[in-house]
């Protein structure tokens, strides 16, 4: 089991959070149960967002321009890598994830039953919350049988943003992770290592404020796009491992 | 004015240019060497267009006009796909520095507050 001091790093990708940001760190500081360490990845805002999360008490990492979700969620794993963090807790700035959750999220990262763990909205028989539009949900059921049939683990909510990772997928997610719409690719590429992934019923909110990164979700665009990024990666295994033996 | 000589024109053109382009520093030489060669190849089938020909009859082209058309085509498909790795390329190096510089800076701002501190 992972030491109960174990270091753990929230890592909050925020690209014009500022109406957000500040409920989002207040929720955290407001926790009793795991006292973490945060960092926010101000993914080249135009607005107030830094200043925000930094007059809330969070520590800043201000990216000189928009590198997108996938690049301000890696520079959090290259942080927590070079830092030596033990877990890594990845919370969407908007407000969508309920921190009274991340206990629950962390706690099989850290008792070693998975390397990752991914808080999800639709396992069968839990608590319903906001549970996105009908046609991301549709695209989502497309993820879940394709990521089934890829690597075959059943994940039910693949798109969730809401995850926990151990030392060795930090180090792995801070070489490579997937850049335009990661978090289906995330997973793909974490299972060809052999990771173990877990899912716990979480609920969601609405976003507090901003727009959503994807946007494109309503056309079909985003599903091909993600669908033929994933097909890609399968065949890059030999130039991933090497980067991983590093 | 025959086509012969307005082929070498243009060809002996773009090499200078080219050449130009280098002694400016506005091109460097790792990336002007290929339009260098095929500058020059254009100005050597200019000259000898008796060459050309050949190739084209080899390669089955009924009009060595379309054989040229052909290998243009194949050179610039070819070129765009070069092109579109540099860029690749150039976007990942982008990121990593991003991604450093982002993390730099706050390593930079966390001592200058314990500096401030110790102060």
């Amino acid at each position: 089991m992972t030491s109960p001091a174990s270091r753990i790093l929230i890592i909050i990708p925020a690209f014009n959070e500022q109406a957000s940001i500040h409920n989002t760190l207040k929720e955290i500081w407001a926790l009793t149960s795991v006292k973490p360490d945060v960092i926010v990845i101000d993914d080249g805002s135009t607005d107030a967002t830094a200043q925000e999360a930094r007059s809330s008490g969070a520590h800043v990492i201000s990216l000189p321009f928009n590198l997108g979700i996938g690049g301000a969620v890696q520079t959090g794993f290259q942080f927590a890598c070079q830092r030596g963090y033990d877990i890594a807790v990845q919370v969407d700035g908007d407000g969508q994830h309920d921190v009274s959750y991340l206990k629950a999220i962390i706690a099989p990262v850290l008792n070693e039953d998975a390397d990752m763990s991914i808080g999800s909205r639709f396992m069968p028989q839990q608590v319903k919350g906001y549970r996105s539009s009908f046609t991301r949900r549709l695209g989502i059921g497309f993820f879940v049988h394709l990521i089934g049939l890829l690597t075959g683990c059943h994940i039910y909510d693949p798109t969730s943003g809401f995850r926990a990772y151990n030392k060795k997928m930090i180090k792995l997610f801070a070489k490579n992770y997937p850049h335009d719409f990661p978090e289906p690719e995330a997973i793909v590429l974490a299972r060809k290592f052999g990771a173990t992934i877990k899912e716990l019923p979480v609920v969601m909110r609405r976003r507090q404020g901003g727009a959503s990164s994807i946007r494109y979700f309503k056309s079909m665009y985003y599903m091909m796009k993600v669908t033929l990024a994933i097909l890609l990666d399968m065949l890059k295994t030999r130039r991933l491992a090497v980067d991983y033996g590093d | 004015m025959g086509i012969k000589w307005l082929a070498f024109i243009l060809s002996l053109g773009i090499f200078l240019f080219v050449i130009e382009l280098v002694r400016r520093e506005r091109l460097t030489f790792k990336y002007a060497a290929g339009w260098l060669m095929a500058a020059l190849l254009a100005v050597f089938f200019s000259i000898f267009n008796k060459f050309l020909f050949a190739i084209a009859k080899f390669c089955g082209f009924e009009l060595p006009s379309n054989f040229i058309f052909f290998g243009l085509l194949c050179a610039f498909v070819f070129l765009g796909l070069l092109l579109t790795v540099f860029l690749c390329q150039q976007n990942d190096r982008n990121d990593r520095m991003a991604k450093k510089i982002g993390i730099l800076e706050f390593e930079l701002r966390e001592l200058r507050k314990e500096i401030s501190k110790k102060d």
